[in-house]
C-alpha cells in the first residue's frame, strides 16, 4: 500500500520538480542538519541538567523556558525540510523501515517532551529543587536522549539501507 | 614526501581500507562512523549557536555571557574532539578525493575562519566581558556572534555537499 502511494507521489509534478532540481535535496538536508543541531543540543542540555551533570547552577525551568521554544522552532524546520525531502524522493523514504522507526520515535519523543513541559509548568518549584524533583525526571532525561540519538541514527541510515528495500 | 604521496599513503592504510568497508566485518563501518560524526557535529553547532545567539543579544540577556560560556563550551570542545576524530577517519577512506574536493576545502576554510574569529573574540571583546556581561552585548561581541553563526552554517552546508560531490 505504501509503495503504490510513494510511486503515485513520485509522479506528481511537485515531486518531479523537487527531484529534478539537483540543489534541492542537499540544501534541504543541510538546513535539516542545522535544525537537528538546535533540537538535539537543546534537548541534551536540558537532559544533562535533569541528570545533574551539566548547567548545575541553573533552574530546570529557566533552561527549559529558554531552550524548549528553540526545540519547537527546530522541529517545525525539520518537519518542513523533511517533507521536502520525502516529496522529492518518496519511494526512498516510504519503503525503508528506518524511516518509519524514525517517524514513530519522533511522535513518541515529542509527546514525552510536551508532557514534561506541562508537568514542569504546573509546578516548577517542585522540578527546580533537586531534592523534590520527581524521579521521572531522570527517566525522561535518559529515554529522550536515547530516542533523539536513535532518531539521528535512523535518519542517517535511511540513506544506507533504502536501496535494499527499493 | 609530497602532499599527494602522503594522501596516497593515508588512503592505502589498513584504517582507510576498514572505513571503506573492504576488510571482513567492516561493511557498516563508514555509515557508523559517519553517523557518529553527524551526532557530534550537531552538538558542536547547536552549542556554539547558543553562545552566538546570546552574543547577538537574541536570547537570555538577563543571564551573564561569561556564565553561559563556562557552562556550554566544555561540551562544545568534547563534541568537537569527537567530530574531529570521526571526521578524520572518514577522510582517510578517500583522502585524495576529499582533499581535492572544492566543498571540502570551503568547509575547512569556514572552520579556519571560525577559529580565527573565536581567537580575535577571546583576546579582544571577551577580555572586557565584565562591561557587557549582562544586557546589550558590545558591538564587537555581536559581530563575533554573527560571524561565528554564519561560518558554522557554512561548515554544515559545505560538509553536507561534500557527500554529494566527492567522487569515489
Amino acid at each position: 500500500m505504501l509503495r503504490p502511494l510513494a510511486e503515485w507521489l513520485a509522479e506528481t509534478p511537485l515531486s518531479k520538480t523537487l527531484s529534478e532540481q539537483a540543489w534541492v535535496v542537499p540544501t534541504s538536508q543541510s538546513i535539516h542538519i542545522l535544525a537537528v543541531a538546535a533540537v538535539f543540543a537543546s534537548a541534551l542540555m536540558i537532559n544533562l541538567r535533569l541528570l545533574g551533570v551539566g548547567a548545575k547552577g541553573r533552574r530546570v525551568s529557566e533552561l527549559s523556558d529558554t531552550l524548549i521554544p528553540w526545540m519547537w522552532r527546530g522541529l517545525a524546520v525539520l518537519l518542513l525540510t523533511g517533507t521536502i525531502q520525502t516529496l522529492a524522493e518518496p519511494v526512498r523514504q516510504f519503503v525503508t523501515p528506518a524511516f518509519w522507526a524514525k517517524m514513530t520515535m519522533i511522535v513518541v519523543v515529542t509527546a514525552m517532551t510536551i508532557l514534561f513541559v506541562r508537568a514542569l509548568r504546573r509546578n516548577s518549584p517542585l522540578w527546580d529543587d533537586g531534592s523534590s524533583r520527581p524521579p521521572q525526571a531522570k527517566i525522561f532525561a535518559v529515554v529522550s536522549t536515547l530516542m533523539w540519538l536513535a532518531i539521528i541514527v535512523c535518519g542517517r541510515f535511511i540513506a544506507y539501507t533504502w536501496a535494499s528495500y527499493a | 614526501m609530497s602532499i599527494d604521496a602522503l594522501l596516497q599513503s593515508i588512503q592505502a592504510s589498513p584504517v582507510a581500507a576498514a572505513i571503506r568497508g573492504e576488510l571482513p566485518g567492516t561493511e557498516w563501518l563508514f555509515p557508523i562512523v559517519e553517523t557518529l560524526h553527524v551526532i557530534a557535529l550537531t552538538l558542536v553547532v547547536g552549542s556554539i549557536a547558543m553562545i552566538d545567539l546570546r552574543l547577538l543579544g537574541v536570547v537570555s540577556r538577563a543571564s551573564p555571557v561569561s556564565r553561559l560560556s563556562k557552562e556550554v563550551l566544555p561540551w562544545t570542545w568534547i563534541a568537537w574532539c569527537v567530530a574531529a576524530l570521526f571526521g578524520s577517519l572518514l577522510f582517510t577512506s578517500n583522502a585524495r578525493a576529499y582533499a581535492g574536493n572544492l566543498q571540502f576545502q570551503l568547509k575547512f576554510t569556514c572552520m579556519a575562519l571560525a577559529a580565527l574569529n573565536m581567537l580575535i573574540f577571546q583576546f579582544g571583546a571577551f577580555r572586557r566581558v565584565e562591561r557587557w556581561d549582562l544586557g546589550e552585548p558590545a558591538r564587537s561581541a555581536k559581530v563575533a556572534g554573527a560571524l561565528s553563526l554564519l561560518l558554522w552554517i557554512g561548515v554544515v552546508f559545505f560538509g553536507r555537499w561534500v557527500g554529494f560531490t566527492v567522487t569515489t
